[in-house]
């Protein structure tokens, strides 16, 4: 659980059809954005995305809400894909993700640039935060009132991350696929023999 | 002067706002109300910090009136209300868990249904574990639910009869989506390494919505662990402790219990005219509010010396000694006290998992009298200021009666009772204008240290937003259910920090309150903490000005002050002495000022019937 020593695991993630809108009041999207699990396969602190979407699955059906996982092509612009995915919820309550690890928790009605909670210093994301954000976006499905995730925050991590965040961001940006719509994913998460 | 007509202001410096009430008196003694004015009331009252909020409010009760400084003719001074009350609040009772019998925390998302009962193996040596006695396996915080799941399913596949799990972290329902074989599973137990192995244990998990049957019952506990009868009188606090949670966990070990303990608050001796009594604290309010009426009228209050209730009042009376600007707290005589029962949630000493257990507490109001008052220095400057006499009017509670007397449809006798902030004040007016006036401790300020403390805030701003304004829940970005249950929608989205939360509705927009208590929890506290103090208050206060102390024997009760513009104090009131045949509402002085400004309009009436 702790993120140290967290066992090696493999995500897939196969593309299934265009994402449609989801209809069961119960259930939350995930959306990643262009780069994740694919071109990228972990945080800027090196946080597996296996064990991200895990984490964030696993605070989610702690609390007995269903997921669905969609991919966002055309932006790698965090509230966009996040707001994108909160009106393909059947909720209206979405979680939205970078590859490099920053997230957010958005609802269909707020304006875009909004959100219900934002983690914007992706290095301070571990495997026990990524947790707490999925099972306070499922509260918020459920219309409960859950305590925000108390966000950490680290003077340092800005010009200690902050070219290699720009980096990342460069290279999420040219996966952007212009004028594709957001595609449901599956995502397989196997543990690596041994 | 000219014509005979004098212009004069009654001015009302109150411990939070001050008042002025602008008239003109003609010759033959006719009022003509011209304007009033309300400002907030600077420094302490009394005192020469408060000449500023004094002069302002007369400027703009001239401004209001249409009237030059320049033509004023008296300025009319109240006498500050005599009392100064503080507050201390102390928890008596203290729930102890020893040797980890008990794990009672309630968590949110238990996982599967049912009891098992067994004897507690930790997950580590679950490969080794027999396989003819039941397990119940404990899983510390590090272990992945998935690895959880797995270690359970294959012992279950080796034949070991696994009955049920405790676990640290919050995947109970991780763990049991994933199990071959359903069970009861209890999660976010932070301190599972002190749980005994080794030991029987009783795990039981309810379905949603519903609550434990077996280890709430003292009976289901004896038959589980097969307990003697005096061993089953042992267990009756845990079983107490459980009642009403959808999960638990009961360990059986040699010397465990749940004890009751009540703290040894200490004595406090009440001094009457002709008698003391003594009364304990831990005895509730109850009792003290008894002990108090038998010594009536109450001459000072003491606590013992090195006890809680001592230090209670030595703090009351530091704050007072304090607000008097220096006096000796050795000199100062407590002259009336409230008790209120109530509760407080605290932590559980010895939990394993941060219980949480509403421990019994009593609040007390301490009222003082004092007979310093620095009146005169505040009218010598605002006479300076103004280049006008200056007077300083009559007992403040028969001036609130006189005001009180311009509410339409009221007439003497009448009684006033002014709901403020630090005491509740009483005062009767006969039809052949005598009146007493009465002080009793616990007010507003009360009510917001009861919400604060029942609602575990720990925020005295918000606890005074609950007292003053309705709940309502956040359902979506565009509609709130108010606490009535009615539904309200919007044009434009509510501000996102308020969604899915408890609000109050303030003047300013919606305010969440940090709790997890719902909507009908938050409400019930504050509806009874009202009640126990502005109800218990003025009931007592009015039995004390009443004829023989009989309600029946008054007929127009009027609530003044503050508190009685809130939404529910004075429906509560009118509730409370309707069965005795009074009339009883909240006063609108002079027509149109509400419970305001009657001290202000008395001053000045008292002043017109003298004159005249």
């Amino acid at each position: 659980m702790t993120s140290l020593e967290i066992p090696q695991r493999t995500l897939t993630l196969t593309e299934t059809g265009p994402a449609r809108r989801g209809t069961r009041p119960d259930e939350v999207v995930i959306a990643v954005s262009p780069a994740f699990g694919g071109t990228f396969t972990q945080t800027i602190v090196g946080v597996p995305h296996a064990e991200v979407l895990r984490q964030l699955m696993a605070g989610i059906e702690e609390q007995g809400v269903g997921v669905r996982i969609v991919r966002v092509w055309a932006t790698a612009d965090l509230a966009a894909i996040s707001h994108a995915a909160a009106r393909l919820s059947g909720s209206g309550i979405s979680v939205g993700l970078l590859s490099r690890g920053t997230t957010m928790i958005h609802q269909k009605d707020l304006a875009r640039l909004s959100n219900l909670e934002l983690f914007p210093q992706s290095p301070l994301l571990d495997a026990d935060v990524f947790r707490a954000i999925g099972s306070n976006a499922a509260q918020y499905a459920k219309g409960e009132s859950p305590q925000p995730v108390p966000t950490r925050n680290d003077q340092m991590a800005r010009p200690r991350w902050q070219a290699k965040a720009a980096l990342l961001h460069l290279k999420e940006f040219e996966c952007i696929r212009d004028g594709a719509g957001p595609v449901e994913l599956e995502a397989t998460i196997e543990r690596v023999a041994g | 002067m000219s014509g005979g007509d004098r212009l004069v202001v009654g001015v009302d410096i109150g411990n939070s706002t001050t008042e002025a009430c602008l008239a003109v008196l003609a010759a033959d003694g006719d009022v003509r109300w011209l304007g009033t004015a309300l400002t907030r009331t600077t420094g302490v009252k009394g005192t020469p910090a408060s000449t500023e909020g004094a002069l302002t409010a007369v400027r703009r009760a001239l401004a209001d009136g249409g009237r030059r400084a320049e033509e004023l003719d008296v300025v009319l001074l109240n006498e500050a209300t005599p009392v100064i009350s503080g507050l201390a609040m102390e928890t008596i009772t203290e729930t102890v868990i020893t040797e980890s019998t008990m794990i009672g925390h309630d968590p949110a998302t238990p996982g599967g249904v049912g009891l098992g009962v067994g004897v507690t193996v930790s997950v580590a040596d679950l490969g080794e574990h027999p396989g003819d006695e039941p397990a119940v396996v404990v899983v510390p915080r590090g272990w992945d639910f998935d690895d959880v799941a797995a270690a359970l399913n294959a012992a279950v596949a080796r034949g070991v009869p696994v009955v049920a799990a405790v676990l640290a972290g919050d995947d109970a329902v991780l763990v049991s989506n994933r199990l071959t074989q359903q069970m009861p599973v209890v999660d976010e137990v932070s301190a599972v390494e002190k749980v005994p192995l080794g030991m029987r244990a009783a795990v039981e998990v309810a379905g949603p919505g519903r609550t434990i049957r077996t280890l709430s019952n003292t009976y289901g506990i004896a038959t589980v662990f097969d307990l003697d009868p005096d061993q089953t009188r042992q267990v009756s606090p845990v079983a107490r402790a459980l009642t009403g949670n959808r999960s638990a966990v009961v360990v059986r070990t040699p010397a465990g219990d749940v004890t009751d303990r009540r703290i040894p608050v200490g004595v406090l001796e009440l001094r009457g005219a002709g008698r003391t009594v003594t009364v304990d604290v831990d005895a509730g309010a109850e009792a003290i509010m008894a002990a108090l009426a038998r010594v009536q009228p109450l001459e000072d209050a003491h606590g013992e010396p090195g006890t809680h209730v001592g230090g209670m009042l030595a703090a009351v009376r530091d704050t007072m000694a304090d607000t008097l600007g220096g006096a000796d707290p050795g000199d100062i005589a407590i002259r009336d006290v409230l008790a209120v029962d109530t509760f407080v949630p605290a932590e559980v000493r010895g939990g394993l998992a941060g219980e949480i257990a509403l421990e019994n507490a009593v609040g007390l109001a301490a009222m003082v009298r004092t007979s310093r008052s620095r009146m005169q220095a505040v009218a010598d400057r605002v006479a300076e200021s103004l280049t006008t006499a200056t007077e300083i009017g009559g007992v403040e509670g028969e001036m609130a009666a006189l005001g009180a007397l311009t509410t339409p449809g009221v007439q003497a006798p009448v009684v006033v009772v002014d709901l403020g902030g630090g005491s509740t004040d009483a005062a009767l007016l006969t039809a052949d204008g005598t009146s007493t006036a009465v002080h009793v401790a616990g007010a507003g300020e009360l009510v917001t240290k009861l919400i604060d403390a029942e609602l575990a805030l720990e925020d005295r701003e918000v606890a005074e937003l609950v007292k003053r304004w309705p709940l309502a829940k956040v359902e979506s970005f565009f509609h709130v259910r108010h606490e009535d249950g009615t539904v309200q929608f919007f044009d434009e989205p509510l501000p996102a920090h308020v969604f899915a939360r408890v609000v109050v509705l303030t003047a300013e927009g919606p305010v969440p309150i940090g709790t997890r208590h719902g909507l009908d929890h938050v409400r019930r506290v504050r509806r009874e903490a009202k009640r126990r103090v502005f109800v218990v208050n003025t009931l007592r206060a009015l039995r004390q000005v009443a004829p023989g102390g009989e309600l029946r024997r008054l007929d127009f009760v009027v609530l003044l002050g503050g508190s009685a513009l809130d939404f529910e104090i004075p429906d509560q009131i009118a509730d409370a002495l309707a069965g005795h045949g009074v009339v009883c509402g909240t006063g609108n002085v002079l027509g149109d000022q509400g419970p305001r400004n009657a001290v202000a309009t008395g001053l000045v009436a008292a002043f017109a019937g003298g004159a005249g």
